[in-house]
């Protein structure tokens, strides 16, 4: 196993280069044991499905019109959504009383002539029909597509025994002469295409080459059509049994399943013990659904009712009808917290609209020993564990987003990503120690840790406090981390880096700010009789000022200097922009536009109507009005503040004064050649009294304001 | 502006760990947005993550710790408990009853808090019944349906009318937009091939739009799809919604 799986991670896997920054492709480096999050053959799998393009090509065909087909179909009907839930509640008041439901319909069954047979797993199934093909001395056995025999591993086992078995639905059939399992619960040879069919037809049947469909088509119907003559036996699934009546229905497109119940003098017919209705009435509102489901078609070409073997003065027909009602696990499944997964009536709706198929496809649905999985897609990550082992799929339940398309696209309204949840927590029984089985380790350690930072609130902030400081250790100069690839994420995305204030940061701040104005307005008198202390002053009057200031919807940020350029690149990169409007250095504080600039950042001193953002500094600020100050002149130039989108202006908390007076009287104001006083984003009520934000001027305001 | 607002007084705002950590703006947008429609904003300092990350790895046990955890942290607070997160009020009103199912104490107290919790579109426009924010945003706008809050938590139109309120914005189609850009949490760490993939494909629509800011409602999604764009060299341009309604 690990021998197959470092072959393959050796390799170099391409990616779409298409539109990739760096270079092209990545090398999947090889990944240590402990810190492989994939089970092996699972891996391994996806990773070829997602290098095939052919394949790639198929599912996108697949998925599109399938998708567009189920949509308008149900479209169609007025009340899609009532239907879908009634026929919720019919199959599962079914299921809720099953057994008497498959009493009345065994019954009823045999009164109609049909021999009935219980088989309690695959074996016991097996062997009935290997019993019945002995009894009627049979060498040849048509197959209409079921997919119980294909969990029952029918067809092989049949062999096993002498028989010849042919499959023939046409997909089913092309995947049988190529020794391939359905890719698909409905369309099994979804990931072929006409050259491959072509190729497989021209090998095995020694036609010549063609890759035009009605010719493979034509070719397929002729080589069976003697074995619908020929067969012995006919073996067919059903779609859904009716208990008051013992009716089998069978719906199919081609007429294959008309062939093989009609022509053979044997019929076997394999059924789920959960593919029951009670009524014929209820059977009618699931044929509504299931083929507008499937393939959106209103109703199948052909749907079979079958009662009874041929009676009397038929003209055709078998002579014998079996059914044999499979268990396989499904009372288990019935009895645990997957019963929902029972409801399914096997449309593949849920395969169409996974997002997670559509790229891996049905074949990547492996097992942990590498055995595709019956079912594959939503439905099958929940049924394959629950029917056949947590332990050998419960991984597969782990390759979802779950999105919920496929609850959507169901037409019993299966919830579905509900029950995946249950298949990683434990499946059949949802006890932890399972759960553990398929959960990665790094994983398991990962949620503990977290688990531990996050039911304590302080450790929770020390949590986010680290973050803040390690991704700046990952990453000093970019609001991006580039995580490595053994992550996970880093394989093709970049992380953004924490903010190192959170959101709780802030608002405590800030409420402590609004306290601390609170009392400072009441002590205000005091203070201002005795001097006070000087930093607390500028405290509240940076807090009167930041509140006045986002009152006009400017924005206030308290940060260090250390910290200042990483604000400023992260307002710039917010809104994507890369050039920048500034002051010159010395008007700055030190380094700061070296800082910026390395970072990748334009920065122009000269008139610039394209430059979006602004930066400048400030003279002074105004508490009670929460006014910018700013005085022109060498190296401060005025269109920095007004020309941009953008204008962010760095002030110093030493720099607010309380009030205009005070900053008018500076002696600054009074020598300069020109003052402007900014009082948040420019704005306008001239039309109709209605508040415009960004006539002219700026249409936002940032202060990063220094605490020094 | 709103009238209407006697009836909800008191907003519990669940910034989620998400936007608390990484989208500390987007959380400070959310609450002007709250305030500004007439909503008294608290923040219940005890708040950490609700346990979506161990639900979805499958960790029941860890996952309960969480729940509890934001249980009784929200539920001595009055008023309803708004999230800027689909998936959060999600993982709230279905995780919550599905951790605590067979535990008729707590699944009583986890109910209780599943039905006052909403998602912060839903609760604008399903409890307040606004749909104009009074927001301007000149840009063109497209919408990405995040999966939790579209099939889970139902809410499908509710993001729309607040954007088609939103003056100078031109709202234009992203196709596909209701597909999953492929994050879903841990699935996009376990399975990041697959989960590539699918971002590829989200990204192809998004650039075949003409828009020049794509919206969304959960940070799960922004962070994966503007990561994304960030390593191929594009324009990270996923804004939250909050980030949006709160510019006038």
């Amino acid at each position: 196993m690990r021998q197959a799986y470092c072959r393959s991670a050796g390799e170099d896997i391409r990616c779409d280069a298409g539109n990739l920054k760096s270079g092209g492709y990545w090398i999947r480096i090889q990944i240590p044991a402990p810190f492989n999050l994939m089970p092996d053959y699972f891996d391994t799998q996806i990773r070829a499905a997602l290098a095939n393009t052919g394949l790639q090509e198929a599912l996108d065909a697949n998925a599109e019109r399938r998708i567009e087909a189920r949509l308008q179909a149900n479209a169609a009907l007025p009340n899609h959504q009532v239907l879908r839930r009634r026929a919720h509640s019919v199959r599962a008041s079914t299921l809720a009383k099953l057994d008497e439901y498959l009493e009345q319909f065994i019954t009823k069954a045999q009164l109609n002539g049909l021999i009935v047979h219980r088989a309690a797993d695959a074996a016991q199934a097996t062997q009935i029909v290997i019993e019945i093909a002995r009894e009627n001395n049979a060498h040849l056995v048509a197959k209409s597509k079921s997919m119980i025999s294909e969990e029952i591993g029918l067809n092989h086992a049949l062999e096993a025994v002498g028989l010849r078995v042919v499959e023939t639905d046409l997909g089913e059939y092309i995947i049988q002469l190529r020794g391939e399992r359905p890719a698909h619960i409905l369309t099994p040879a979804v990931h072929l295409s006409r050259v491959d069919v072509g190729q497989t037809f021209h090998e095995s049947l020694g036609l010549p080459f063609s890759d035009d469909v009605p010719t493979l088509v034509a070719a397929a119907r002729q080589a069976l059509r003697m074995v619908f003559l020929e067969a012995e036996i006919g073996i067919t699934g059903v779609n859904f049994g009716v208990a008051e009546s013992g009716t089998l229905c069978l719906v199919t497109n081609e007429g294959n399943g008309r062939m093989v119940t009609t022509l053979p003098p044997v019929h076997i017919a394999l059924m789920g013990i959960e593919r029951l209705v009670p009524t014929l009435d209820n059977l009618a509102l699931l044929l509504t659904l299931l083929p507008r489901a499937a393939t959106g078609q209103k109703i199948t070409v052909y749907t079979n009712l079958i009662n009874s073997p041929r009676r009397p003065g038929d003209p055709d027909g078998p002579r014998q009808r079996h059914l044999i009602l499979v268990d396989n696990g499904r009372e288990a499944l019935r009895q645990s917290p997957l019963a929902q997964a029972l409801l399914c009536i096997r449309c593949g709706a849920c395969l169409n609209a996974c997002p997670v198929f559509r790229e891996i496809g049905g074949h990547a649905y492996v097992g942990l020993r590498g055995e595709i999985s019956t079912y594959p897609g939503p439905i099958g990550a929940i049924i394959s564990p629950g029917l056949f082992g947590q332990s050998e799929f419960g991984h597969l339940a782990r390759a979802s987003s779950l999105c919920g398309a496929c609850k959507e696209a169901c037409p019993v309204d299966i919830d579905l990503p509900k029950l995946l949840l249950r298949v990683r927590a434990g499946g059949i029984k949802i006890d932890p120690g399972r759960a553990k089985q398929t959960l990665p380790g790094l994983v398991a350690i990962g949620i503990r840790a977290f688990t531990w930072f996050s039911i304590d609130v302080r450790r929770f902030r020390l949590a986010q406090r680290m973050l803040g400081f390690f991704s700046r250790i990952l990453a000093p100069r970019s609001l991006w981390m580039h995580l490595p690839v053994f992550t996970g994420w880093g394989y093709s995305k970049d992380f953004p880096r924490p903010d190192l204030r959170s959101f709780r940061r802030r608002w405590m701040s800030r409420q402590s700010a609004i306290s601390v104005i609170r009392e400072s307005r009441d002590s205000l008198d005091q203070l201002s009789e005795t001097s006070g202390d000087e930093s607390s002053d500028y405290q509240s009057l940076a807090t009167r000022f930041a509140i006045e200031l986002m009152a006009l919807g400017g924005e206030f940020t308290l940060c260090s200097r250390s910290d200042l350029a990483q604000y400023i690149l992260k307002i710039l990169h917010n809104h994507n922009i890369g050039s920048l409007l500034s002051w010159e250095t010395d008007q700055l504080p030190n380094s700061l536009l070296e800082a910026i600039q390395t970072a990748g950042i334009q920065v122009s001193h000269d008139l610039d109507p394209s430059i979006r953002a602004g930066l400048t500094g400030t003279l002074a600020a105004v508490a009670d009005t929460g006014t910018l100050v700013m005085t022109g002149g060498p190296g401060r130039a005025l269109f920095s503040s007004l020309l941009p989108e953008v204008h962010i202006a760095i002030l110093r908390t030493s720099d607010i004064r309380e009030s205009l007076p005070q900053v008018l009287g500076m002696r600054e104001i009074q020598s300069a050649a020109s003052v402007v006083l900014i009082s948040g984003p420019s704005r306008t009520a001239d039309i109709e009294m209605t508040l415009t934000i960004g006539v002219h001027g700026p249409r936002e305001l940032y202060v990063l304001c220094l605490d020094e | 502006m709103v009238e209407n607002m006697a009836m909800i007084e008191t907003i519990q705002f669940f910034v989620t760990c998400l936007v608390d950590t990484l989208y500390p703006q987007v959380g400070e947008a959310a609450v002007r947005v709250l305030r500004r429609v007439g909503a008294r904003v608290e923040f219940p300092a005890g708040q950490t993550c609700c346990g979506q990350p161990a639900f979805n790895a499958g960790m029941r046990p860890q996952a309960r710790q969480m729940a509890e955890h934001t249980i009784r942290v929200l539920e001595s607070a009055p008023g309803v408990v708004v999230l800027p997160s689909g998936s959060c009020a999600a993982m709230i009103r279905h995780g919550y009853p599905e951790i605590f199912a067979g535990d008729s104490r707590w699944s009583l107290r986890a109910e209780t808090l599943a039905k006052r919790t909403y998602e912060l579109t839903e609760f604008l426009v399903d409890i307040l019944g606004v749909t104009d924010v009074q927001a301007r945003f000149a840009g063109q706008l497209a919408y990405h349906a995040s999966c939790h809050l579209s099939r889970d938590l139902g809410v499908i139109l509710q993001p729309g009318l607040l954007l088609r309120n939103v003056k100078e914005a031109d709202i234009v189609e992203l196709p596909h937009s209701d597909e999953c850009c492929g994050f879903g949490g841990l699935f996009s760490f376990e399975y990041p091939e697959i989960s590539h993939a699918m971002l590829d494909r989200k990204i192809h629509n998004i650039r075949s739009s003409s828009a020049s800011v794509v919206v969304a409602c959960d940070a799960g999604c922004i962070t994966h799809i503007n990561g994304g764009l960030h390593r191929r060299g594009l324009s990270p341009c996923v804004r939250h919604i909050a980030e949006v309604l709160e510019k006038t």
